[in-house]
């Protein structure tokens, strides 16, 4: 075991052990658990960096461990399994500092940090997995290890969220594996491919091929919230704000979205996809979900699940960019992954904010919380911002490359689509804006908690800041040298033939 | 040097207002909007024209000035200047903080609008006009203001948007989305005509052009001098600046959006003079008399597009024609606030119901919406979940399974089934046998 | 040295020890918890030094007393019967060192050398080589498995235990029935000899039918599972983890093995109906285990349940499925073992094991109610764990033999499983106070449950060991294949 094969799994180990060895903390160590999550989270970024500087010399990491006979459990660190797992490990990083903010004095902080880290687990090795079935083993274990985090605090709506969304997710886990045993028995290999594995099959099993992607699509579209399998997603809201902030932005719904893109990219290929004429499909599937999903936000008061249906919404622009047979529309699609990620965590951990601080859960007692909470409401203002695709906000480039790629590929009524949820965006989250900047502040907030002369602790304050500056960044440095977009590019190139 | 020196003074000019936006910041300083200006006066008189690229800048971005800008920044320079020195004598309001920073915002805004040299960082910092400018009219004391605010905002949103898609198909037909060559190209290619209509439609919602120019009057009616002139130099001034740049005149010709530009300009101010002036009311005179101006700018414009030839000749006079307007204008602000101070009239409210009646509709829209549920609906539900919370359905698949227990606990039941279970294995197993020889 | 561990014969070591240690926790009831532990730990030793032995010569055959088939007893130690073996002295492991703090001292003394007898018979059984000796010691076990679970006494225990008696005896009665035609027809009673000459013929059919029938009672396959439960209910929990994990498995590694050797004659259609009661046993076993509101109950048709997919091998009939449904039956034992054993400690410091009052004792049980989540993970078919192994290569026999319904009834196991483990692993996860004075239980107890259930979860991971043992001797090889 040299460094190549080790680096992999010690990116997985930088989480899992800390994750274990909190467990068995009691209650009262918050200092020994803190430092045990910090360094995690410090050595994961470390450890990925390593993982980058290495890949940018040339070396290949792969770690592999024999399964079954001829079936191998593979980690790989490619350019887009990088992607996700520079995401993962950032976002990891600020959610811990915030969750140790947020949940000081709850009950059951060891259970809730160790089942945290699993889930960190898990979702980076979504990230590196390197074949079908490894993805299917960390995939099942996200579903296993995020359902303690919703059920934390034991409520019964918490407790109804919980047994919702597994039924849903472990449905859709079922699907997958049934799915993945089908093309193992058709193709022999599970291993992801450039330009996918299956192109070269007889004819005669594409009917087949076609009824498994249906299949794939059902079981991933679960997690990636595609309509009509989105129905956990606005229940799962009842989890405390760090769950929802790092589930929704990072792990889980874009487990979904990055394992519809291995699908459509490493499985299948692209082309190969396109020539069966399953991408179309698709596409209408996502676009269905975008409009969807705004309109149901628009209906809804209480802010988590404004947001989680803008969630909804927002991770089909993913789908769709895939699904588009175009690399600009690739591109948007693999940028909005990155950028969704960042400014949904900004609106969370400020939802977050809000609900700590001031008691507030509902719309209607945002008035004048602009005045209250200047810094939170200012991140807030640029997550909106970027969500709407407001230049030169990050959201405004995927947004870009997606109408780029949609006139690339013939497919103008994308553009319409695009136009309409950005105007429903608009107007989900303007009001929002106008009443915290601009209403009068009421009497007395719903339960408010002073935190001295700040605005709220800087635990609670910091990540969010910082995910709206990587907005802000992202968004002005998007051409810039080593920047998103050449990555980006780098990864769809591959996709495609020469 | 003097390289360095010009590009440092372009980015001073927009980033100073920018920095000075933090309320921490210009609260300390005396005169902070004057201040902020300072950069982009110098840049009016510097003889030279340059510009400075930054291409890891968004999607590659630049900012210049050149002679038609020049006079563009000169006029945008005084009108900020009044509008700064009106921002202070005014009676001072301490409940409205944002305000100094809103207007900062827009006039980052609107100074890089007319300093950026290609479509992407123009509409970049038209949105953040823009948007300064809506928070602007939502933050006034007045209820009819807002009601201009809000009617300003769909407007804002729908037009961005439709422009948002000209710079989609602008960036198709070429990578390079400069002004220099932009109309060249433009002119070259096939979609040109829905480019334009585009265009046309997309400012002609924002600068206030009959029929939906109806957020000027009403803003102007209660809205300080400050507010006003910001309102002119902002929305309706850059606006037009767009037309002018994204626009192929005098490249091609372009008769129907040509035509319809002249048509919205002429029934525009047929219907200011007709309505406005009849009404006969002082105050929302002024908003009258932006409308007309605009109009009148319009016009040329539409004929340009009829025949390039005429832009050729006359194209230079453009910005003159609107650094003449803005100084009327401004003379006609300053007028209407020394006379205002000196005569304090009661201001009557013209009673407009048409934002209210949108409003309306919206709300009942989404009153609607929450009516029908929140919750997702039964049939979204995972189908086992569905079928075991049917009470109906629960009922009897208990009863049945209870009663299977029950019986197969019995032992006449359990032995009986055993020895059938026995018998229909002889069975299969002869079956096969015998269909085996 | 090593010469002198190949020689050791550890197939007859592993017959004598348990029953020399039984006579002795008899003998001497003051010190019987530590000679079973005893035993328990050189029964372990012995397997291992089995396996050791398998591994470098093959399968191997020993004649008791020196008398060889067809006069003397034979004794045959292949793949398959090292695997029962393992898991036998695995799970044995921890019975033994969890019923060491379970027990008071009254019911120790009667526990130990019923346990070790059993022990005995279950080893008896893996390593006959001819159908009258599987017989004996099919009975041995059943009469010892009968007395454990009467052991806790009190009406419904005897209840129970009675009608496992009959139950048992009356399947017994019909396999000797099978036993009986088959000598008569080939003169023969040694497994490898009836190999070779069985021949299609009426009372043939008539005996395969008897056997069948008498092991599948005794299997517990729907309809015939009514048995299971209440004897679970109501024996120790130590008990119910012997006769989930270990007792039932027996009489299924005689059938397999008569298929195997000596029934690859039999057409399609008797594989067919296996499958299809199978099929019925996970769904019913699945529906009835969600209805239950004790624990133990639970867990019961939870056995039903995964007991049917055992029989889902039979009809795909390839070398995978088998593998498959030994994996199965492998990490089942481990994880039911765990869960049996959890419940035990729930019920210790409860006092009952109704599901829906769990919520105040759990923040006192944290490793028991792991072991309950991990076993469960493997109940439920999810990676990464022996049960997903398992699933995963029967879905891939059934996809690849074409007979795809068997693979929706793997995935609606599944999820039937799912449904009731974490209808009582939700009740973890509760805002009520715990109960403030709770029995506590020895730290024993706890840690047994989580190795087991850590086993079945590792056994997802390292599966190349378990794979390889099963194909020593090639039991497969002249397998029915379809």
């Amino acid at each position: 075991m040299n460094w190549s094969t080790a680096l992999p799994l010690l990116v997985l180990a930088s989480s899992l052990l800390p994750g274990l060895m909190i467990f068995f903390l009691a209650e009262e160590r918050v200092i020994t658990r803190t430092t045990l999550n910090l360094a995690g989270a410090l050595l994961k970024i470390v450890l990925v960096g390593a993982m980058f500087w290495g890949i940018l010399h040339g070396q290949h990491f792969e770690t592999r461990l024999p399964l079954l006979p001829g079936l191998d459990l593979v980690l790989r660190a490619g350019p887009l399994s990088m992607l996700f797992v520079t995401l993962s490990a950032g976002l990891w990083l600020l959610t811990t500092v915030y969750a140790v903010g947020y949940l000081e004095d709850s009950p059951y902080r060891s259970r809730f940090f160790g089942f945290f880290s699993l889930c960190v687990t898990a979702s980076v090795g979504v990230a590196l997995a390197g074949n079908l079935i490894t993805f299917v083993l960390f995939y099942e274990l996200l579903s296993l290890c995020t359902y303690p985090l919703i059920v934390h605090r034991g409520t019964e709506v918490a407790r109804k969220a919980g047994r919702s969304y597994l039924a849903y997710t472990l449905c859709g886990g079922a699907l997958l594996l049934l799915s993945t045993v089908w093309l193992y028995t058709l193709a022999g290999t599970l291993e992801f491919t450039e330009r996918g594995f299956l192109s070269g099959l007889d004819a005669s099993v594409h009917p087949q091929l076609m009824f498994i992607f249906a299949l794939l699509i059902a079981a991933l579209g679960v997690k990636a919230a595609l309509i009509p399998l989105h129905g956990w997603l606005p229940q799962a809201m009842v989890a405390p704000a760090p769950v929802s902030a790092l589930l929704h932005a990072v792990a889980v719904v874009k487990a979904g979205a990055f394992g519809i893109v291995r699908v459509v990219y490493d499985v299948y290929g692209i082309e190969f996809a396109t020539s069966l004429g399953l991408t179309l499909p698709l596409a209408i599937l996502a676009a269905a979900t975008i409009i969807y999903g705004s309109l149901r936000a628009l209906f809804q008061d209480e802010l988590k699940r404004r947001l989680a249906f803008s969630t909804v919404s927002q991770v089909s622009y993913i789908v769709l960019g895939i699904a588009l047979a175009s690399p600009l529309a690739a591109i948007g699609g693999l940028l909005h992954l990155v950028h969704q990620g960042v400014q949904k965590i900004t609106l969370f951990l400020c939802a977050g904010n809000f609900a700590e601080t001031l008691g507030i859960h509902k719309i209607s007692e945002m008035n004048g919380v602009g005045r209250r909470m200047p810094w939170t409401m200012s991140a807030f203002t640029i997550g909106a911002l970027g969500m709407i695709g407001a230049p030169p906000l990050a959201g405004f480039f995927s947004k870009w490359y997606l109408g780029l790629g949609a006139l690339d590929a013939d497919q103008a009524w994308v553009i319409w689509i695009l136009a309409t949820s950005s105007v429903l965006n608009a107007a989900y989250f303007l009001p929002i804006l106008y009443l915290a900047w601009f209403k009068k502040p009421p009497a007395s907030w719903p339960a408010e908690r002073s935190f001295g002369n700040k605005e709220t602790a800087w635990t609670l304050l910091v990540p969010p800041v910082v995910t709206a500056i990587m907005t802000v960044v992202l968004g002005l440095l998007a051409s810039a040298p080593f920047g998103l977009l050449e990555w980006v590019r780098l990864i769809v190139i591959r996709g495609y033939a020469q | 040097m003097n390289g360095v020196m010009s590009a440092s003074l372009l980015v001073t000019a927009l980033g100073l207002p920018l920095v000075l936006a933090f309320p921490a910041l210009h609260r300390r300083l005396p005169w902070p909007v004057h201040l902020a200006l300072l950069p982009a006066v110098a840049l009016v008189f510097i003889p030279v024209n340059f510009w400075i690229e930054l291409p890891w800048f968004q999607l590659g971005a630049g900012l210049g000035l050149n002679a038609q800008s020049r006079w563009w920044l000169a006029i945008s320079v005084m009108v900020w200047a009044l509008v700064a020195t009106f921002l202070f004598t005014a009676d001072r309001r301490d409940g409205y903080p944002p305000q100094t920073s809103l207007v900062l915002l827009s006039m980052t805004g609107q100074l890089g609008a007319v300093l950026a040299i290609d479509m992407v960082s123009f509409f970049a910092f038209t949105t953040l006009m823009g948007y300064a400018c809506v928070g602007l009219l939502l933050a006034d004391a007045d209820a009819t203001t807002r009601r201009a605010g809000r009617v300003y905002l769909v407007l804002l949103i729908g037009a961005d948007i439709l422009l948002l898609e000209a710079m989609l198909m602008a960036a198709t037909i070429t990578d390079n989305l400069g002004f220099a060559t932009l109309a060249y190209t433009i002119s070259l290619s096939n979609s040109a005509d829905l480019y334009l209509s585009l265009v046309v439609v997309g400012f002609a919602l924002k600068v206030g052009l009959w029929p939906l120019h109806l957020w000027l009057p009403l803003a102007y009616a209660t809205a300080r001098p400050a507010t006003a002139l910001l309102l002119w130099i902002g929305p309706v001034a850059t606006g037009l600046l767009g037309v002018v740049r994204w626009l192929p005149l005098g490249q091609m010709a372009a008769p129907i959006p040509g035509i319809l530009l002249l048509a919205i300009g002429t029934v525009t101010i047929f219907y200011v003079v007709l309505f406005g002036v009849m009404r006969a009311q002082r105050t929302p005179l002024p908003a009258y008399v932006v409308i007309i101006v605009t109009a009148n700018f319009v016009i040329g414009l539409g004929a340009c597009l009829i025949d390039p030839i005429l832009w050729n000749r006359y194209g230079e006079s453009a910005p003159i024609f609107m650094f003449i307007a803005g100084l009327g204008v401004a003379i006609m602000m300053v007028n209407f606030q020394c006379s205002n101070a000196n005569d304090k009239r009661s201001r009557p409210k013209p009673v407009d119901r048409t934002a209210l009646k949108m409003e309306r509709g919206f709300n009942a829209f989404i009153a609607w919406g929450r009516r029908t549920g929140m919750d997702t609906l039964p049939r979204f539900r995972a189908l086992w979940l569905a079928k075991w919370d049917g009470l109906w359905q629960k009922r009897i698949w208990q009863s049945v399974f209870d009663s299977g227990e029950y019986f197969l606990q019995r032992w006449s039941f359990a032995v009986t089934l055993f020895l059938l279970l026995f018998i229909v294995t002889l069975a299969l197993l002869l079956l096969d046998a015998a269909s085996v020889q | 040295m090593e010469l002198m561990l190949g020689d050791v014969p550890w197939i007859v070591m592993l017959i004598i020890l348990p029953l020399m240690g039984g006579m002795a926790c008899f003998l001497f009831p003051a010190i019987s918890t530590a000679l079973g532990l005893l035993t328990s730990l050189t029964i372990f030793t012995c397997v291992a030094g089995l396996s050791w032995q398998l591994q470098d010569a093959g399968a191997q055959r020993y004649a008791m007393g020196g008398w060889g088939a067809p006069l003397g007893i034979d004794l045959y130690a292949d793949g398959l019967s090292l695997l029962m073996l393992v898991m036998t002295a695995l799970v044995g492991l921890g019975i033994s060192v969890y019923s060491s703090r379970y027990f008071s001292r009254d019911k120790a003394n009667h526990f130990w050398p019923l346990w070790l007898f059993l022990w005995a018979a279950l080893n008896a059984l893996f390593l006959s080589a001819d159908i009258f000796n599987l017989y004996v010691t099919l009975e041995l076990l059943g009469l010892a498995a009968v007395a454990l679970v009467a052991l806790a006494g009190g009406a419904q225990a005897l209840t129970s235990a009675m009608r496992y008696l009959l139950v048992s005896l009356l399947g017994s009665l019909f396999y000797l029935l099978g036993v009986a035609l088959l000598y008569h027809s080939f003169g023969s009673l040694d497994i490898a000899i009836l190999a070779q000459r069985v021949e299609p013929s009426p009372a043939v059919w008539v005996a395969v039918g008897l056997i069948s029938t008498g092991l599948l009672l005794k299997t517990a396959l729907f309809p015939l599972h009514f048995w299971l439960p209440p004897a679970h209910a109501s024996a120790p929990a130590p008990v119910s983890a012997l006769m989930s994990a270990l007792v039932v498995k027996a009489s299924f590694y005689i059938l397999l093995r008569m298929w195997l050797e000596i029934f690859p004659i039999v057409g399609a259609s008797f594989a067919q109906l296996l499958g299809l009661l199978g099929a019925a046993a996970v769904l019913w076993g699945g529906i009835q285990a969600l209805r239950q509101t004790r624990l133990k109950l639970l867990i019961a048709y939870s056995t039903v349940s995964q007991l049917g997919y055992l029989f889902l091998a039979f009809p795909l009939g390839t070398s995978l499925a088998w593998q498959g449904a030994l994996y199965m039956l492998l990490s089942h034992a481990m994880a039911k073992a765990a869960l049996f054993m959890a419940a035990g400690n729930i019920q210790a410091v409860a006092g009952h094991d109704r599901i829906a009052e769990l919520d105040p004792i759990t923040q006192h049980l944290p490793l028991t109610l792991t072991a309950f989540s991990l076993a469960g993970i493997s109940i439920m078919g999810l990676p990464p764990s022996g049960g997903f192994i398992a699933k995963w290569l029967l879905l891939q026999a059934s996809i690849q033999s074409g007979q795809w319904w068997w693979a929706i009834i793997l995935i609606l196991g599944g999820l039937l499983a799912a449904a009731y483990v974490f209808k009582v692993i939700g009740h973890v996860f509760t805002h009520d106070q715990p109960m403030s004075e709770a029995k506590e239980v020895p730290a024993t107890m706890e840690w047994t449950a989580l190795v087991l259930a850590l086993i079945a979860v590792l056994l997802g991971l390292f599966t190349s060991w378990p794979l390889a043992m099963m194909e020593i001797g090639s039991p497969f090889g002249g397998g029915y294949s379809g």
